[in-house]
Order: structure tokens, then sequence, then C-alpha cells
């Protein structure tokens, strides 16, 4: 009798909980501000406390890369000194302050925005769960001026957008997350439309909404293979971004629309700096009757 | 017994058990706190196949384990409540999913009196290949993209595999934090001699 007791009691504690979970699920879903606000303060607290940690096993981390990573390493040292060679270069500066400075020179001298300011970033960290890999942390939050939506460049391309902000620190969701869509143009044709990452490949990005096949079936009015695709005017982010070139198009819903693949210009992976874009987002999605992108993003 | 004797006697009992709880509930934060640490820090760069464990996840198991399903459910809820503040996934769903399987796991495991590390091991390996897969359906079926996909299995495998490793070093952490002893030496206390069981 006290076993079942005690058992509806632990089920119905259950019951609760499930219940609770779906309350925030649901919440979370719709933006619900004090629970950001919440989630944002808790990160704060912790914040100093995880830099503190990560700059003590920070070395400890570094052999285990340098452990497991020996043959990549070695192999990547070999192409370096053929490069160096090559080059007849002779660098006096240790391979990592030189690292370290191409990496900064790289995403500062961003030319491609013009009247936007900016803010140069130091990525923290990549993703921290096993299902975040379009996901990375920097080092600038809400006292430096950044907000949610802000696009993050290099001086590649577009790397991302800004997700999440606490007071010193933001998330940032990088551009090959499939569930990132982006308002695009081809320079070739001058067609706009959505793109998302794909799923599997970061380097890669596909253009699958707003892009008509032609109706004539005249095959030259296609986007040519290697022509860049820019953030679009109308789309969340500032106009003109490089997003990458064109890789591929084929024909998609029964050859009335075109799927188009772009190699994405900018790395998302093992980033050093990036630069965030200080200009307030849109706040809807680039979408709907008024908008350049006729159709609904996937 | 006069009545202030009376709720005296009512009243250090209760008193007494409060203290307990609150010194179990610091040492589950201590010990949550810094398996937290570790995974946001340490384990974000050192990773096997590209995977890494989930603590978190390990801290919710063995809280089912230790603390049976009706405690141990509610401290996976809230290791999975803390862990989703770090995530890009929304809010509460990695409570659910720790919550039902730390739930499941205690239930299913309450009655083992034979509890080896191997066993551990084992239920360890097991409760986290659940919980991974279950917050990968749960997260599709609320809408989150690239949770389920053919990098499912590996990260399954290796985060149960690298979670049961280290789960003979937490396992002890966390028997200390919910102040739960082997449960062989549990059945021996349960059943002295020439005393009554006290049951679970």
């Amino acid at each position: 009798m006290a076993v079942a007791q005690r058992s509806g009691r632990s089920r119905y504690r259950l019951l609760l909980l499930i219940l609770t979970a779906a309350t925030l699920l649901t919440l979370d879903f719709r933006g619900f501000g004090p629970l950001e606000t919440a989630q944002s303060r808790v990160r704060d607290v912790l914040e100093p406390v995880v830099s503190a940690v990560d700059v003590a096993l920070g070395p400890v981390a570094e052999v285990w890369t340098v452990m497991f990573s020996y043959n990549d390493l070695r192999s990547e040292n070999a192409r370096l000194r053929d490069e160096v060679d090559r080059l007849g270069s002779a660098d006096i500066r240790s391979a990592a302050q030189q690292d370290a400075f191409d990496r900064l020179l790289a995403t500062t001298g961003v030319t491609y925005v013009e009247g936007v300011e900016r803010l140069t970033a130091t990525v923290l960290r990549d993703s921290v769960g096993n299902f975040d890999d379009d996901v990375m942390s920097i080092d600038v939050g809400r006292r430096h001026g950044v907000a949610p939506g802000m696009a993050v460049v290099t001086s590649a391309g577009f790397v991302g957008r800004v997700e999440t902000v606490d007071a010193v620190s933001s998330t940032v969701t990088t551009v090959s997350d499939p569930a990132l869509v982006i308002g695009v143009r081809l320079l070739d044709t001058g067609d706009v439309g959505l793109g998302h990452g794909m799923v599997g490949d970061p380097t890669k990005f596909e253009v699958d909404a707003g892009l008509r096949w032609p109706e004539t079936g005249d095959l030259s009015e296609l986007p040519t293979i290697g022509s860049p695709v820019v953030t679009a005017a109308g789309s969340r982010y500032p106009a003109d971004i490089p997003v990458g070139r064109v890789a591929s198009v084929e024909p998609a819903e029964a050859g009335l629309a075109q799927l188009v693949t772009v190699e994405l210009a900018a790395d998302t992976q093992d980033l050093g700096y990036v630069t965030v874009l200080l200009q307030t987002p849109e706040d809807e999605a680039p979408v709907g009757p008024d908008s350049p992108f006729s159709q609904e993003s996937p | 017994m006069t009545a202030p004797q009376s709720l005296v006697t009512v009243l250090r009992p209760r008193r007494l058990l409060a203290g307990s709880v609150t010194l179990t509930v610091l040492r589950l934060i201590v010990v949550y706190v810094l398996a937290l640490l570790l995974q946001l820090t340490f384990f974000s760069e050192v990773r096997v196949a590209g995977v890494a464990p989930e603590l978190p996840a390990l801290v919710a198991i063995l809280a089912g384990l230790f603390a049976g399903p009706r405690h141990g459910s509610m401290v996976a809820f809230w290791a999975g409540l803390m862990w989703d503040v770090y995530l890009s996934t929304p809010l509460g769903l990695a409570a659910a999913a720790f919550a039902v399987v730390a739930y499941a796991l205690g239930g299913v495991t309450e009655d083992l009196f034979h509890d080896t590390r191997i066993q551990t091991v084992v239920l360890v390996f097991a409760g986290t290949a659940a919980m991974v897969t279950a917050y990968a359906l749960l997260g599709e079926v609320v809408g989150q993209r690239g949770l389920v996909d053919d990098r499912l299995p590996r990260v399954v495998l290796v985060a149960s595999a690298l979670n049961a490793v280290l789960s003979l070093v937490v396992a002890p952490a966390m028997r200390w934090a919910v102040g739960s002893r082997p449960a062989r030496s549990r059945a021996r206390r349960r059943e002295p001699p020439d005393a009554p069981g006290r049951g679970r």
C-alpha cells in the first residue's frame, strides 16, 4: 500500500516536471523576455568562473589536442615549410604570434561594408555540447553595444548572426547552421532568394527559395558557376556582405525553381577573431508580401 | 508528556531533516557546478572523434541511480535546466529528457542490491545513450533541425562510452553528494540479523 502510494506520488512529481519543462519550452519559443533575461543573468554570474577555469585548464586541453592531432600537425607543418621555402620568407616572429596577428588582420580588414560601426571580438570557445556545431561564443556583449541579430563577419565574408547577448559575452550562430535563413542576392543575375546552411557540410550553403527556373528554358539565364553571392538589401543584415560563390545550379520543385549550392566565402570553423557589425538588425524575418523574398523560408 | 515537550519532539527531527536536505542540496550544487565547468571549458576542446562526454547527463543519471526515481528525477530536471541555459536548443528540452530518463533508470534499478562498479558503468552507458537519444528526438519533435542525422549514432556511442568511463570518478562524488552508500552495504544495514528492516 505504502509502496503504491510512493510510486503514485513520484509519478505525479514526474508529470509536474514534464509540464514545467513544456511550459518553459513554450515560453522560450515565444521569446518570453524575463526567461531570456534570467538565462542571461545565470551565464553572466558564471562567466568569470568559466573564464578562470578555461585559463587554468587550457594548457591541459592543448596537450590533449597536440597528442591526438600529431599527424595533422605534422602534415600541416610540412605544408607550411614548403610554403615558407617557396616564399623565401625571413620571418623572425614566432609562429604563434604570426598566426594570431594574421588572424586579427584578416578579420579587422573588412572593406565591403561602408558606414556601419564595427567591433572586433575574440572567439572564446566553439560549441559546448554535441549538437551545437554551428554555435560559438565571443568576448563582446551588451556592455559593448552588441544586440541579438547583428551580423558577424570576417574579411572573407558573412560568418553568422549574434544569437544571445550577455553582459560581456555573446553566442553566434554561424552561417553553416541549416536553421539560419539568410536573404541573398546572386550578383550574376540580380535575383534574390533565401538560403541556409547544408546539413553535414559546414562549407556549403544552399539557396532553395525564391529563385525561379527560366520559363523559356534558356540556361544562360542561370547564374554562372563561381559567380558571387552576397547578402540582399532588405534582408536582416547589411547589404552586399559576401556570402560565397555559386558551386552548382540544379532544378528543384519539378523544374520550377532553382536550387543553388554556394561555396561559403568565410571559414566558420576554428576562427580566432571576428568582426561584429553594430547595425541594429531588422526585427522581422525577410519574408512576406512586401518583401523581395517572395516565398516562405524553408 | 507536556505540550512543549511534545512540540520539541516533533520539531527537532524536522529541523534535523531540513538541515540534512540543505546539506545534500549544497553538495549536489558543488558536484554539478564542477561538472558543468569542466563541460564548458575542458571538454569543449577535448573530444574523442569530435564528440564530448555529457557530464550534466552523467550527474543526472547517477542522481537517478543513487537517489531513486523520486528525488533523482528532480535533480536530473535541474541539471538539465542548467545545461539548457548554455545550449542553443530551447530551455526545457534537456530538462525534460534528463528527468524522464533518470526517473526510468531510478525505477528500474531501485531494487538492485548487488551494485558493483561494472553495473554502474553499464547503467551509465545505457542511461547516457537513452538521454542523448531522447534529447535529440524531443528536439526534432519541437522543430529543432540537425539533431537527428547520420551523426547521431556516433554521438550516442562515443558520449555514452566516455560517460561510462568518467562514471568511475563521478560516481563516488555523487554518492557523497546524495549521501548514498553502495547498495550492498545498504542491504546489510537494512536487514540486520536481530532487527526489523527499515526498507528504502
